[in-house]
């Protein structure tokens, strides 16, 4: 099932470039700290130093050296977008099932407050929370998650009633097949695709929230962020220093996000015509 | 949606907000009072201002007195007092909205326009090469954080080509009137806007998109075409017109994301509306601003989904049977 999902997002070059794309930054920022190590929050008196053979990208207005905190901010960025993506992608699957198994007044009550959390874009609940608790990145995670299963889980919700509705699964329950069996071996199977590209699009809001949140500055400010790095190196746009200190940091932005929107793309496309597919044969059967 | 459904969707929305704001402030380890006001401020006041204002929210009794109170103060539109600003919270906001009505105004007209337009031409010429590579670097542009291309433009279209003001919505002390004035305003307009519109072009353009699709395919623009009608006029006077319901139905959540996107091109641009009084807020650890900030946004965009509901509505009796 995951192979065959697998092999059917690659035939979108979305996908390809994605992948191809995340793999060298990844790759850069697994090779190059070898060469350049730093610590990221030791300040000098050495600032708005040009990139030199001992740092790649010079230093900042304190003169940190900003190639190894781009860096930091890189992993923090990845842990951010891995640990929003798993956590809302299993409470998009959690809150989605449980939705659609239980059925009746669970399953309105719990819609509802699907729509009602959807009405305020969610980037501006996730601010004022954030203003008040300024959060570290575990905090942050959290905070991000709860206001991102919400599409997921209506989407989730959708295709297990679906399921829920095949030969195959009625068949199961008439030879006794408990709810949990008939969860975890018809259920949940059906479900990986879709919690991929769940995982994958929570992952891409997360590295897009997290450097929004950073760059307006309602983090921790212990926390090194791209977002916050773009917003310091701003106040110096008359000098050249934006050329190694914003720009890498943007650019090493803006490609993550368009890696992860390209595989994110790639895999929705494969999962819409997948499940069309689905459709027209249930329709010929 | 039935159109009562979504009436109690909004209300509910508002009661969340208004929950969520009276609620972060009290959860919060510690004084209450030093989070209501922010501990600068709360250093500040004076003993006796102290006490009134305790008093006032009812601060020494439970918390459903407490949110009685709060809501007694929201009714009469009292947003409380910014001791950074030395103002009513209400008439600094009410000083910044024309900004930001003007700002998210405008790039919601250029998106929309601009989107729809690339849509018809999108949908029109699908599977060409030229439609193809638009509409990747679309999605790629789409993904990207708004204030992201808002630096990039300051970046380069002010900071270094100096085409255009670095920031904020006037030139500071010139007293331009009639035509120099507005030349004045539209100059420093054109960057922000043009920055928050590309942020929202992807969902028109991909919306328009989609429903050319199926609205080509229809019986009624083929009679078009076999009456022999122009494709300029088939493609926008026919499938476009259609096209233009799905962008309609979704104006609340435009309006929604445009204004949430419009606070962070405002912090680039120091453009002087909400997003940069929000800003400030922050910077000076000003809650009460924060909280009048959080509840006008809020309000505003439950307002513009009401207003587009029931635009979309008149325009298409259908989607009040959904």
């Amino acid at each position: 099932m995951l192979y065959k999902f697998w092999q059917e997002a690659l035939e979108y070059k979305e996908t390809i470039i994605g992948i191809i794309l995340g793999v060298i930054l990844l790759s850069l920022f697994v090779i190059l700290p070898l060469f350049f190590t730093a610590n990221p929050y030791q300040t000098s008196l050495n600032i708005f130093s040009p990139p030199n053979s001992k740092s790649l990208l010079g230093t900042n207005d304190v003169g940190q050296d900003i190639f190894s905190r781009l860096i930091v901010g890189g992993q923090n960025s990845l842990r951010v977008a891995l640990g929003v993506g798993i956590f809302s992608t299993f409470l998009a699957v959690g809150i989605g099932v449980w939705s659609a198994l239980a059925g009746g007044l669970i399953d309105n009550l719990l819609m509802r407050m699907v729509d009602i959390l959807l009405v305020i874009p969610n980037i501006i609940i996730i601010i004022i929370i954030s203003a008040y608790v300024s959060p570290t990145i575990l905090l942050e995670i959290i905070i991000i998650s709860l206001f991102t299963w919400l599409v997921g889980a209506r989407v989730v919700r959708a295709q297990v009633l679906s399921i829920k509705e095949r030969t195959y699964v009625y068949a199961a329950a008439l030879f006794g097949a408990g709810p949990f069996y008939l969860f975890l071996k018809h259920l949940l199977p059906e479900l990986i695709p879709l919690m991929l590209t769940l995982l994958l699009q929570g992952m891409r809001r997360a590295v897009f929230i997290e450097a929004g949140l950073a760059f307006i500055g309602v983090v921790n400010p212990n926390v090194i962020s791209w977002g916050s790095m773009i917003s310091q190196s701003l106040n110096y746009y008359y000098l050249d220093v934006w050329k190694w200190w914003l720009l890498p940091t943007a650019g090493a932005l803006s490609l993550s996000l368009i890696s992860l929107t390209l595989i994110g793309y790639g895999l929705e496309e494969a999962l819409i015509s997948s499940s069309e597919r689905g459709k027209t044969i249930a329709a010929d059967s | 949606m039935k159109q009562r459904e979504k009436l109690f969707t909004y209300v509910a929305t508002l009661l969340f907000i208004i929950i969520l704001n009276f609620l972060l402030p009290r959860l919060m380890p510690g004084d209450p009072f030093l989070a209501i006001y922010g501990e600068e401020a709360a250093l500040t006041l004076s003993a006796e201002t102290k006490q009134e204002l305790i008093a006032q929210m009812s601060l020494d009794k439970p918390l459903w007195i407490q949110f009685g109170a709060y809501l007694h103060s929201l009714f009469r539109g009292d947003l409380g007092y910014s001791y950074a600003l030395n103002a009513p919270v209400s008439s600094v906001i009410a000083g910044v909205l024309p900004w930001s009505a003007l700002l998210v105004g405008s790039a919601l007209i250029l998106s929309t326009l601009l989107g729809f337009v690339l849509g018809v031409e999108s949908g029109w010429r699908k599977g060409s090469r030229s439609e193809k590579l638009i509409l990747f670097s679309i999605i790629g542009i789409s993904g990207l954080p708004s204030f992201l291309i808002g630096v990039i433009f300051l970046l380069f279209f002010a900071a270094q080509l100096d085409w255009f003001p670095l920031g904020g919505a006037l030139t500071p002390y010139s007293d331009f009137t009639g035509l120099t004035l507005l030349q004045d305003i539209l100059k420093h307009l054109f960057l922000p806007a043009m920055a928050l519109s590309l942020t929202q072009l992807s969902e028109i353009l991909l919306l328009t998109r989609a429903s050319m699709l199926t609205n080509l395919s229809s019986p009624y623009v083929h009679t078009a075409a076999a009456k022999g009608l122009k494709p300029l006029g088939i493609r926008y006077r026919h499938a476009g017109r259609n096209s233009l319901l799905p962008v309609s139905a979704r104006l609340g959540v435009s309006v929604g994301s445009a204004l949430a996107g419009s606070l962070f091109i405002e912090i680039v641009f120091a453009y002087p509306g909400m997003g940069d009084l929000l800003h400030q807020a922050l910077l000076n650890r000003d809650y009460p601003l924060l909280q009048g900030i959080f509840l006008t946004i809020a309000v505003t965009i439950i307002l513009a989904n009401f207003l587009a509901d029931k635009i979309a509505w008149r325009i298409d009796p259908r989607m009040r049977e959904e």
